[in-house]
């Protein structure tokens, strides 16, 4: 009986140091390729749809004649909760999601704990450090005690206070409002497509670029040389040395 | 720049806790919906409200039949919000009557239309309670709440979630099984393993699992079920594929072991062999989660504990001998942290909230892995012995690990003492009998006991080198001890292994055996329903009357008894193959110079001999004449006169006219017997 194959002593054979074609040719093979353009338009309505850009999938829909995978009115609450993330609203964004789904901040203690979190990095960030301390203790004190990692976090945010410059300190990236901000609304709007019984929360683009960058990783862990592609953004690609 | 929000406050917060008492439905669910956004999300006010006494009025709330839909379904949001705290505050709702009034309301409720989101919410807050593992299971469902539960499972997507995983986690009992398979259990859990909606499926593989956990019947009917002309097994095989998330194919690899053990799918299904098998050998890998890997082998122990099939199987997929050496060396990584988001079955959900002791988990899992693989097959024993850690772990598990440890250690030693080159060898070189004596004279656990004592019987095997130890351990009052037991394996064992002892022993040990045991006991042992124990005390006194010189001294001081014993067997109401037992006892008796007297003077037994002799079961008549032939054996002394005795009797027409009989072995008897007369 053949032994699995999936066994990591298993080894066919190895690839190091292999070139695996020309620059030019791999170019060549790559314009060969035909990707229909229903798949790409039908790939970024996905990405309009679940990040929540409800005006311009409706315009993408009428000019790319194709239709929304489901009732682009389905998409505003996950906008109105996301619009009071990116504007510092946490407490609302936290009563709206509780008024819609119930159950999430329940089943999501992380993600609970993040908002929260950002909730006293604004008050940290606005000096208003007495109430910080408050918060800390009234909200996210017990959550600590129960999970550990959260403590972690917990502890280099409260640490913010201890100095005058907070962000200057060896902690300031926690204020950095861009990073973070878009880490919370990205993990809450995931949590509600879930609890909306989606399969999908992480745009199918996302997905793609994910599995280039992993397959160009395991490339290079092997050794094999092959045109990497540099900027995800432009195309670039690159002979890899 | 945001205002905080004052429920903190301690005046506020009664403010508004008052306010749920009043009579004005406005403020009521005002209050209402602060509560809400209070408990939600903290484990901390979800107590102190429960020790308030809140929930005695939000009970009211909800059967007040005169009372708003929309304030209902607010009450019953802060419930389900209350139950996914501790388990003790589910605890707490169950006490204070929460599940007959969720019952109760959700009867009230119609299929669809107005009362949807209630409908929701109630059976969200009975999934709730029941994932806590605290709802006390009733001995049978009650028919009605059943059928209507399962209607509600079909639609929409979030209510089949509820349904399936309040089945999964209340169907504990074989009549709950099949009352849910009668009720239409089996009908809705194909369709849900159909749904699109991952959420949806996992918790209906659960149920499924539980519904044929250890149940024939219903295992028979689910195997046959199937949906959108897939039957489910095939499902459970879709279900099983690598992109399924992990929690998912453990689900439907267990849904595939529990219905081949109920009898349902053979060992040699490929669905069985080809992929659920290597499935679980798969999860058992290193590079997995410490859950997945106990799971996994857990499992996988069950499906190939009796088939040799797939034990072979096994033991030759993906090295799987040398990934549970690797379960037996691992250590906690220091920052393990506990599985978040991943469900896993409601058996075994709690077991891993303690990071600490998920070493001993792995532990117990690869010990009973191995136990199942070297339960038959003495090649697959031999390579599990070589695994470089085993015995110490055994034997260290022997001693001071938790019950469930233990058994797992006792087990897999019961299945290496099943080997002979074993027993002579690895079983020497690791004292194991010492700390198998400790747990069999400690120890209350009944299952632990009666394999203990039937690995020490193993042990007691006349080749076992050990034996002699065992004995100067006291084993032998131990053992006559364990004889009067209620449990009928304990029994069983415990005489079993007194045979063995007795096999060849020294004339000090049968001594040692008579005198702990008691005629009495042994009457009794003779006497027993259990047919098995009988034929095995029959052994037993077999062997203790063999070789000469013990044969005399034995019933020199016991002879009377001894032939009582004998008689009442043969003249009660036994299979032949008890009886038969009981002629060579009397033959053996036969063979003692002094011991034949008993017999000789006995003129009863003698007639019933020659009765023997002439029964239409060949068996028992070449016993009988066995006996006969020891009696007048020429050589002896006084064999004269026992011959003309006999003869006397009748004894050598019979054997002249038992000459003419077709089988062979009572004709070489029969002619060994005719020549010692002279």
């Amino acid at each position: 009986m053949r032994t699995n194959v999936d066994s990591d002593t298993d080894q066919s054979g190895t690839n190091e140091g292999v070139k695996a074609m020309e620059t030019s040719e791999w170019l060549e093979e790559t314009n060969k390729m035909h990707i229909h353009r229903a798949d790409m338009n039908k790939l970024i309505m996905n990405y309009l749809v679940m990040e929540g850009f409800k005006e311009a999938a409706e315009k993408f829909s009428i000019e790319a004649n194709i239709k929304p995978p489901m009732d682009l009115d389905q998409l505003d609450e996950r906008i109105r909760i996301r619009t009071a993330i990116q504007n510092g609203q946490f407490q609302e964004a936290m009563r709206m999601v509780t008024a819609l789904h119930p159950e999430i901040l329940d089943d999501n203690s992380q993600l609970y704990f993040h908002l929260q979190q950002q909730v006293l990095i604004e008050l940290i960030r606005e000096g208003r450090v007495e109430e910080a301390v408050v918060y800390a203790q009234d909200h996210l004190a017990e959550r600590g005690q129960r999970d550990p990692s959260i403590l972690n976090e917990l502890e280099r945010t409260l640490a913010l206070l201890a100095f005058d410059q907070p962000d200057t300190s060896p902690f300031g990236d926690l204020l950095h409002p861009s990073h973070r901000q878009k880490q919370v609304a990205s993990e809450l709007n995931a949590a509600i497509l879930r609890a909306q019984n989606q399969e999908e929360t992480t745009p199918l683009l996302a997905e793609l670029l994910k599995l280039l960058l992993w397959a160009q990783d395991e490339l290079n862990k092997k050794k094999v040389q092959y045109p990497y592609m540099t900027d995800l953004i432009k195309g670039q690609i690159e002979e890899r040395k | 720049m945001e205002v905080l929000p004052t429920c903190m406050d301690v005046e506020h917060s009664r403010v508004y806790i008052d306010q749920l008492y009043s009579n004005d439905s406005q403020k009521c669910f005002q209050a209402v919906s602060e509560l809400k956004f209070a408990v939600i999300g903290s484990v901390r006010e979800k107590g102190s409200i429960i020790e308030q006494g809140v929930v005695v009025r939000l009970l009211q709330i909800l059967r007040a039949p005169e009372l708003d839909i929309l304030l209902k379904t607010e009450v019953a949001t802060v419930l389900n919000s209350l139950a996914k705290g501790l388990p003790e505050h589910a605890a707490a709702l169950v006490q204070a009557g929460l599940l007959p009034v969720l019952w109760e309301q959700l009867e009230s409720c119609p299929s669809g239309g107005s009362g949807s989101a209630y409908t929701q919410m109630l059976l969200c807050c009975l999934r709730s309670i029941y994932r806590q593992g605290c709802a006390p299971p009733p001995p049978a469902w009650d028919q009605k709440l059943l059928s209507s539960l399962i209607q509600h499972g079909y639609h929409p997507p979030s209510n089949q979630e509820c349904v399936a995983n309040i089945l999964a986690h209340a169907c504990k009992t074989n009549e709950q099984q099949q009352q849910l398979v009668d009720a239409g259990g089996a009908d809705l859990v194909a369709c849900l393993l159909c749904s699109p909606v991952s959420r949806v499926q996992l918790p209906a593989l659960h149920c499924l699992t539980a519904m044929c956990f250890n149940n024939e019947r219903v295992s028979s009917i689910i195997a046959t079920k199937s949906y959108g002309g897939k039957a489910v097994p095939d499902l459970l095989v879709g279900l099983m594929a690598r992109d399924r998330p992990r929690d998912m194919q453990l689900a439907a690899a267990t849904a595939l072991t529990f219905l081949h053990r109920a009898g349902a799918l053979s060992a040699d299904d490929p669905r069985i062999i080809y992929k659920t098998l290597q499935c679980l050998v798969r999860m058992c890998r290193r590079d997995r989660e410490v859950w997945e890997r106990v799971e996994a082998a857990n499992t996988l122990a069950y499906l190939t504990e009796v088939s040799t099939d797939l034990q072979r199987t096994a033991a030759m997929t993906d090295h799987l001998i040398h990934t549970m050496n690797d379960y037996l060396k691992d250590t906690t990584p220091p920052n393990a942290s506990v599985p978040q988001g991943i469900s896993v079955s409601p058996v075994s959900c709690r077991q891993y909230d303690n990071p600490s002791t998920w070493p001993e988990l792995m532990v117990g899992a690869a010990l009973k892995v191995y136990a199942s693989l070297g339960a038959n097959d003495e090649d697959i024993r031999q390579r599990v012995i070589k695994t470089d850690v085993l015995m110490n772990t055994i034997v260290t598990s022997l001693s001071a690990a938790s019950p469930p440890v233990q058994l797992a250690a006792v087990r897999c030693l019961h299945s290496l003492s099943r080997s002979v080159h074993t027993l002579r060898t690895t079983l020497q070189d690791h004292v194991v009998w010492r700390p198998l004596m400790t747990v069999l004279k400690t120890s209350n656990n009944e299952e632990l006991v009666t394999v203990s004592s039937s690995t020490l019987c193993n042990l007691l095997l006349e080749f076992s080198p050990s034996k002699e130890q065992i004995l100067d351990q006291g084993a032998v009052e131990f053992l006559c001890g364990l004889t009067r037991r209620p449990h009928p394996g304990l029994r069983l064992n415990a005489v079993w292994a007194l045979m063995n002892m007795a096999f060849q022993a020294e004339h000090r040990v049968k001594v040692s055996i008579l005198h702990h045991l008691g005629t009495d006991q042994i009457f009794r042992l003779l006497s027993d329903t259990d047919v098995h124990i009988l034929m095995k005390t029959l052994g037993l006194l077999r062997n203790l009357l063999s070789t000469k010189g013990h044969i005399d001294q034995i019933m020199q001081c016991h002879g009377k008894e001894i032939m009582q014993a004998i008689i009442l067997i043969l003249e009660g109401e036994h299979s032949a193959e008890v009886k038969e037992q009981a002629l060579c006892i009397l033959a053996n008796i036969a063979d003692g110079d002094i011991a034949k007297s008993a017999i000789m003077s006995n003129e009863d037994v003698l007639k019933k001999l020659m009765n023997y002799m002439v029964i239409p079961n060949v068996k028992l008549q070449i016993a009988a004449t066995f006996c006969i032939s020891n009696l007048i054996w020429n050589v002896e002394e006084g064999a004269a006169e026992r011959q003309n005795k006999l003869r006397e009797m009748g004894v050598y027409k019979l054997l002249q006219n038992l000459m003419t009989t077709t089988d062979t072995g009572l004709f070489d008897k029969v002619k060994t017997a005719l020549q010692q007369f002279h």
